[in-house]
């Protein structure tokens, strides 16, 4: 089984802490928001470009059905579908 | 023969009911190289040394799961099966029913605080901002130092006293979320929270990576008392583990004691009390089923 490649423009999601959409949308929870920015004594900018990354972590969980693609106002997401998929 | 937490830290008992595992060691001990929990058993420097060695637990997971996308299989059951080898020194997560949850609350006799879960912001971007948002609780004297990372706490949090404590885990039952002491390698009881599917990653990788050690079951199976169901369904919809059927031939809950962990969500909503949580001792079957 070759799950689908999933590939995100970091040129265009710079926010997704406060856009959300790709993580919300995803029925199996593929997408994971990984805070680069954490310091003492102050709560991190959710505006702030590059402060919070969202990565596909569980790829193994991708049915290719595109709903990510759909949803993302930014068109950051990218699904290349394999020849030979999961059975 | 209760769990391994049970075993280690319990003498003679559940081990988030001996009070001795809130009062004793609330501080987080530091040990060289960088891991700061605490093992129950002398000899884990050999799982250290391995690929799995002192990464995250999710990291190890998403590595196993990227391995699994390429159809590498091997790689992928080799990085689970090390995880669970290294996980299984140390304490893990534990389901509770929220029976268990307000005994809990008796035991701590000390600072409890309320804040925003770090899972469902991870999953589904969630923010918290009041009580009714904060699904999460921080347990003993370190919550006094929250104001240092902010960001952590995004959103704030709040400190229950024992009644309000009681109220806020009655007010997540009735939402239908699982009630988990926390754990992330310390010996020390630091969290309780209530959880859900997909976004609490002890739950999720369980469920969908064979990660048994980081989150064990409870220590109750859910029983249906077939004299008392009436087949309304209501408890179905309420089982986060996938242990919960409607039975159409007998118009009943059917409930798989091999997949249920004892959450206690489908005996908290049976308005005929039909549910019972039975002692998982006393199903010789599953007396060692964690």
């Amino acid at each position: 089984m070759l799950s689908p490649k999933i590939t995100i423009d970091y040129s265009k999601c710079t926010i997704p802490f406060d856009c959300k959409r790709c993580l919300q949308t995803c029925a199996s929870a593929v997408f994971m928001l990984v805070t680069l920015k954490s310091e003492r004594g102050k709560e991190t900018d959710k505006e702030e470009t590059g402060a919070y990354r969202v990565e596909p972590w569980f790829r193994d969980r991708c049915t290719g059905c595109m709903d990510c693609v759909k949803a993302c106002p930014v068109n950051a997401i990218t699904i290349k579908v394999p020849k030979e998929v999961a059975p | 023969m209760g769990c391994r937490m049970d075993e280690m830290l319990g003498e003679g008992q559940i081990w988030y009911l001996n009070p001795k595992n809130y009062a004793h060691r609330m501080y987080k001990k530091r040990e060289p190289g960088g891991r700061e929990a605490t093992t129950m058993l002398a000899g884990a420097e050999e799982i250290r040394a391995s690929q799995v060695a002192d990464r995250p637990i999710g990291e190890v997971v998403r590595d196993a799961a990227e391995a699994k996308a390429n159809g590498d299989l091997d790689t992928f059951h080799r990085l689970i099966r090390e995880l669970n080898e290294r996980e299984a020194k140390v304490p893990g997560c534990h389901v509770l029913p929220l029976e268990d949850c307000f005994r809990v609350v008796d035991l701590v006799q000390g600072p409890m605080a309320a804040m925003m879960c770090i899972c469902r912001k991870n999953v589904r971007g969630e923010e918290a901002s009041c009580l009714d948002e904060y699904s999460c609780m921080g347990i003993g004297t370190g919550m006094l130092k929250w104001e240092r990372w902010p960001e952590r706490y995004r959103g704030g949090i709040e400190f229950l006293s024992p009644s309000q404590a009681k109220e806020w885990l009655e007010y997540w039952d009735k939402r239908g979320y699982v009630h988990m002491v926390m754990q992330e390698g310390q010996d020390f009881i630091g969290g309780l929270c209530n959880c859900d599917y997909p976004a609490c990653q002890p739950l999720r990788l369980r469920l969908d990576y064979g990660v048994t050690s980081w989150l064990v079951k409870g220590e109750y199976v859910a029983k249906v008392d077939y004299n008392q169901c009436n087949g309304c369904g209501d408890c179905i919809k309420r089982c986060q583990f996938g242990a919960l059927r409607y039975e159409v031939a007998l118009d009943k809950a059917n409930i798989d004691p091999f997949l249920c962990f004892g959450c206690g969500l489908c005996a908290t909503i049976c308005r005929r009390s039909a549910i019972e949580l039975i002692p998982r001792e006393r199903f010789p079957a599953l007396a060692n089923v964690w």
